[in-house]
């Protein structure tokens, strides 16, 4: 078990390192010059050659490269040149909204998807079932932005029950909750669909699995069947996707964010990557992508830690 | 012969069984549905699809515009019609050519030699180790936004998809004795990937890509809102929303037009695909 | 003790009583939902929206409009915008000033203006700092040109100075003194802090502090005590970064800002029926939009297949279309209210498929042609953009439209970033401006080719033109130059214009708010209603 992890982790710092160099090059071979971009319609080109230079651009690639990594060992992440702040500050600034608000995005699809999922499989090839499923996978097309735009005017305009943009006054936890409670549905409106249809799924191929036919063979009742032993490994492969559906998440938050003008790391990757502004875009990039290996990895780790026909194969 | 006969009976047979299932069979009229009109849009549609009509704009559903007009006073149904054919095109070509080296590189990992399994298994990891929207990002800023660079995206960044579960298919079906003792009696190598292994894998893949396809549609959609997909004046469902977003204050309806037929489709392929893998293969999510 | 003990019961009496009271209170509010007047009440808190986030506090490295929103709140300048419809500017930090020759320009402090921080009294000592360090070379600032041929500042007195430049720069009076380089900085506060600041100052001398900036979520600031104009209207401005215009929208009317501009094709449905206690005002703007053509490249240097291009493109549709008819056909470049101004154009604005055809027969390519229109990916040039694809098809241009996102638009007729600016055709561009006529001809002379001449227009004669009007100082000659100027644009072909947009904003009638003709906020003279 020591080996496995150990194995997965220096495999997950590979990943994380490939990914960085390859978004790397694909960034430099762009058309634009970020330091134009950054200094706006009025630099001349001495301006914007001296920027340059600082900002590391005229040095060959696989050197700027190789600095980053150099830099990220003592845990510099470069310096964003307008702002004049640590890359750091800026991705660990914003990070905490997004982590949030996928976490009650999560929480919020879970708790209704879950129960949802084992009610269908629980009611098979009923009509419940049917009109859960059409449903479910009703909610998985709804594209992130338009559940968003029209949950702001549903309940910000016109109910007035949610505060529609930003992310709420620093230090006050409920405005901050307030403000997440419309962005978390947009983005767990989906999941709700993914989760039901999974729990389902599993359920129903774990209802069919020697260790439950036998728990009924022994005469316990139904409910302890479901509740207690098939749910529990039903619930097994959510995990392992809300692990790999990481990407997906921080893709729907990256919308999320721009429609309801909160702070983030996915509106922070889109604005630098539009404005060119590398150093983020570096930044922000490795921290999301080491975001997203740690979730697989964890995902992985607790599935073969939880599941007892895969701990035995290890 | 004999074996072509079979798999057409099979086939057959399989859509005899989805035709009681009645969510398969709904998913079923759905995607006929769906692909009929898109292949028959020039046929059916009231209206050119980028005739502009700047008089009759942003009209609300009449007798004459089933699902009123954009904001150019384009008619939105026959827009949404076209629409079909892109997101089909975007769909078969992104999704086929993702299968076959998805198909080719799972199977090169599972059979060939370890070393070549983890580079092609390193390779997997890391496409998916990027958020899709911002690999779409970062290739869009690099190529420009179009048809072919959505395709493009799509295609790289679900081959890992397949190619993960071509690979454990052809490490299951590699162990099997039987092809333990052609390999041992020196059939070759490419025999056995294709004569054997292919035919094997191919089945619950396709399964796979049907149940890929809505969210293929979706993603295309998505870039379209963030203004990096189709080119203007092509009409895309994306595109549809895009201008819906735009217009949402003033009326509802391309907003409307364009998730009707996503949602739609979504439904189709869903439950086709689900009724087709509870059919065949029901461990088939394992693999993914 | 026992003292002690009286005095203090009845004090926690009181405290409990007014507990009971506000907690009442509040809970309430939180029942009917009325919790921000309660708030209202403590502090008045202006909430408002800026399309972008600030980016430096220092005016040498100012941004633009975004940063200049925030700077001019917390900085002094010899003279400010005036408020209203019409350009002008008022006395701020200048007790005096005028223009004493035609290079010299006289000023006088009002005494007693103080920079917060114990930074002291401002001086023209400051004035020279603050104007002479933008040109400082080794400061790099990126405003350098808004100064135009300024030489120097001299001092003449604690409170006296004048502003010495090389040429006559008439624009000083438009876009430099009431705007980013005419923020008056403190002298010492800005050499303790190493010679420039990023995104914390320290110091202010207008109506405002700075507090805090929390990053893409909003910036705030409070105010300044010590203002030498009296007390600041409000408490606390609290300034939203929200580049979508549809969410700016929705957040005015959920609460959460309480002035905004808003998308011109939201005017008319919100004229027919507005928020309650709002108001609708619509400003021009001075932003300019047209379709440009690169004459350098080997189709479009066809000058007569410009000239079709030019009468194939229909403005009146593309404003329906595009700007939900809220905006104006443009002239030129230069917005109406501005010297150079243009009353008319010389092509109409709606198209004219004869003319189109007789130029295409002139060119020799009545059997059709085609060509790539660029255009950056925002929802009105799309629109745009295929409104110019049908009218053109219509004589036999068939206009293929490339998409771009905005890094790799803005870089696209960048002659030092690979060779894709001899491939650009067409473009559908978009600039903005400040209020002098210079600002919007210095980007289409011959040494902007390359750079933001994408066009790569070029006549000695325009060139000689922009110099010359920028050094004159008779505002009935600088007219006519300017005028001369787009006449000359417009009969290269290379240009077709299409609007200066406008600026509709909206603003709950509990504020009372101060704007730039062209729509732009003035925070520091916003003021509360009633």
């Amino acid at each position: 078990m020591l080996l496995y992890v150990l194995k997965r982790l220096a495999l997950s710092i590979v990943i994380v390192m490939l990914a960085v160099t390859a978004l790397f090059c694909m960034i430099h071979l762009v058309p634009g010059d970020p330091a134009r971009i950054l200094l706006g319609p009025r630099a001349t080109p001495e301006l914007i050659a001296s920027m340059s230079t600082r900002m590391g651009l005229d040095l060959p690639l696989p050197v700027q490269i190789l600095r980053f990594f150099g830099n990220l060992f003592t845990g510099d992440l470069g310096m964003d040149i307008i702002t004049n702040r640590p890359v750091a500050d800026i991705v660990f600034n914003q990070l905490p909204y997004t982590l949030w608000l996928i976490f009650s995005a999560i929480l919020f699809a879970a708790l209704i998807g879950i129960p949802l999922g084992c009610y269908s499989a629980l009611h098979r090839n009923t009509w419940a079932d049917r009109v859960t499923g059409i449903l479910s996978v009703g909610c998985i097309t709804a594209p992130a932005f338009v559940v968003a735009l029209y949950s702001l005017l549903i309940f910000a305009v016109t109910l007035h029950w949610f505060p529609a943009v930003g992310a709420g006054d620093k230090g006050d936890f409920r405005d901050q909750a307030a403000h997440l409670v419309l962005p978390a549905f947009a983005i767990g409106l989906s999941w709700i669909g993914y989760l039901s249809r999974l729990v389902r799924a599993s359920m129903l191929e774990v209802m069919g699995e020697n260790h439950i036919r036998t728990a009924r063979a022994y005469g316990l009742p139904e409910r302890t069947v479901v509740y207690r032993y098939a749910l529990k490994l039903a619930v097994l492969p959510t995990v392992t996707v809300i692990g790999v559906g990481m990407g997906f998440l921080l893709s729907a938050a990256l919308f999320t964010e721009i429609v309801f003008a909160r702070p983030g790391i996915g509106k922070l990757i889109f604005d630098s990557i539009t404005t060119r502004n590398y150093p983020v875009v570096m930044g922000s990039v490795l921290i999301s992508t080491i975001l997203f290996v740690i979730s697989t990895t964890v995902s992985d780790l607790v599935n073969a830690w939880l599941d007892p026909r895969i701990r035995a194969a290890l | 012969m004999a074996r072509s006969q079979d798999k057409g009976g099979a086939v057959i047979d399989i859509l005899k069984r989805i035709i009681h299932e009645p969510l398969g069979f709904l998913g079923l009229i759905l995607v006929t549905l769906i692909v009929i009109s898109a292949v028959l849009a020039s046929v059916i549609s009231p209206y050119d699809p980028i005739a502009l009509n700047i008089v009759d704009r942003l009209q609300g559903p009449s007798s004459r515009h089933l699902l009123g007009t954009d904001q150019l006073g384009r008619d939105l149904f026959s827009r949404v019609l076209f629409g079909g054919q892109v997101a089909l095109k975007v769909a078969l070509v992104s999704i086929s050519v993702a299968l076959g080296i998805g198909v080719l590189l799972g199977m090169l990992a599972g059979f060939g030699p370890k070393w070549l399994d983890n580079i092609i298994m390193l390779f997997f990891d890391t496409i998916r180790s990027f958020p899709t929207v911002m690999f779409a990002l970062a290739t869009v800023a690099l190529v420009g936004p179009s048809l072919g660079t959505v395709i493009a995206v799509i295609i790289v960044t679900s081959i890992p998809n397949y190619g993960r579960v071509v690979r454990t298919q052809t490490l299951t079906i590699k162990s099997n004795q039987f092809i333990m003792a052609e390999r041992a009696m020196g059939v070759s190598t490419r025999r056995i990937l294709f004569v054997h292994i292919l035919p094997n894998v191919i089945g619950p893949l396709i399964i796979l890509a049907s149940m890929d396809i809505p969210t293929v549609i979706a993603l295309e959609a998505g870039l379209s809102f963030l203004g990096m997909g189709v080119k203007p004046p092509t009409p895309s469902w994306g595109s549809i929303l895009n201008d819906g977003y735009t217009l949402i204050r003033n009326t509802p309806w391309p907003i409307i037009a364009g998730s009707i037929p996503l949602l739609l489709i979504t439904l189709g392929f869903t439950f086709l695909g689900e009724s087709l893998r509870d059919l065949i293969d029901p461990k088939l999510r394992k693999g993914i | 003790m026992k003292n002690t003990k009286h005095s203090t019961i009845p004090a926690t009496d009181t405290d409990r009583r007014d507990f009971l009271k506000t907690s009442g209170v509040l809970g309430l509010a939180a029942l009917t939902g009325a919790s921000e007047i309660v708030f209202a009440q403590d502090k008045k808190i202006l909430k408002i929206r800026t399309y972008a986030d600030m980016r430096s506090l220092d005016p040498a490295y100012s941004q633009g409009v975004v940063d200049e929103e925030i700077q001019s709140s917390i900085y002094s300048k010899l003279i400010q915008y005036k408020p209203g419809r019409e350009w002008g500017y008022v006395l701020d930090a200048a007790e005096s000033i005028e223009q004493a020759d035609d290079t010299h320009i006289k000023f006088r402090l009002k005494p007693g203006i103080m920079f917060t921080g114990g930074f002291g009294e401002m001086t023209a000592e400051d004035v020279k700092y603050s104007y002479e360090r933008i040109l400082d070379e080794s400061l790099e600032s990126t405003n350098t040109p808004d100064w135009g041929s300024l030489k120097e500042v001299t001092v003449e007195s604690k409170y006296e100075g004048a502003i010495v430049f090389n040429d006559p720069y008439p624009p000083a009076w438009n876009i430099a003194l009431p705007y980013i380089v005419g923020n008056i900085i403190s002298k010492k506060a800005w050499e303790e802090a190493g010679g420039k600041v990023d995104t914390t100052t320290p110091c202010a001398s207008g109506p405002y502090m700075h507090h805090e900036w929390q990053p893409k979520q909003k910036t705030i600031l409070v105010r300044n005590p010590d203002w030498h104009g009296g007390d600041a209207a409000f408490d606390e401005i609290h300034i939203f970064p929200i580049d979508d215009e549809n969410t700016a929208q929705i957040a005015y009317e959920s609460g959460d800002i309480d002035c905004t501009r808003i998308s011109l094709g939201s005017v008319s449905n919100l004229k027919d029926s507005p928020p309650d206690n709002s108001t609708i005002e619509e400003y021009p703007s001075l932003y300019y939009v047209w379709v440009g053509m690169n004459v350098e490249n080997e189709t479009m240097a066809n000058a007569n297949l410009r000239k079709a291009i030019q009468h194939c493109i229909d403005v009146p549709s593309i404003l329906q279309a595009s700007y939900f008819g809220a905006a104006e056909p443009s002239t030129g470049i230069i917005a109406p209210g501005l010297i150079g101004h243009r009353p008319q154009g010389m092509v109409p604005p709606e198209m004219n498929i004869e003319k189109a055809r007789e130029y295409l027969a002139a060119a020799d390519l009545s059997d059709g042609v085609s060509v790539t229109l660029d255009i950056l990916n925002k929802s009105a040039n799309v629109t745009t953009a295929q409104v110019v694809q049908a009218t053109c098809a219509q004589v036999g241009i068939s206009v293929e439209v490339n998409l771009h996102e905005s890094g790799a638009f803005w870089s696209l007729g960048d002659s030092s970033a690979g060779e894709r600016y001899k491939d650009i055709q067409l473009i559908l561009n978009r600039y903005s401006m400040a209020p002098d006529p210079s600002y919007a001809t210095a980007w289409f002379v011959t040494s902007q080719k390359g750079i933001w001449n994408w066009e790569r227009y070029s006549d000695p004669q325009f060139d000689e033109l922009e110099a010359t009007a920028k050094a004159t100082s008779d505002p009935a000659q600088r007219d006519e130059m300017y005028r001369k100027m787009q006449d000359m644009m417009e009969e290269s072909g290379a240009y077709r214009f299409i609007t200066h947009e406008a600026t509709p904003v909206i603003y709950r009638n509990t504020i009372n708010p101060a704007f730039r003709p062209d729509g732009l906020p003035l925070l520091r003279s916003f003021g509360a209603a009633g």
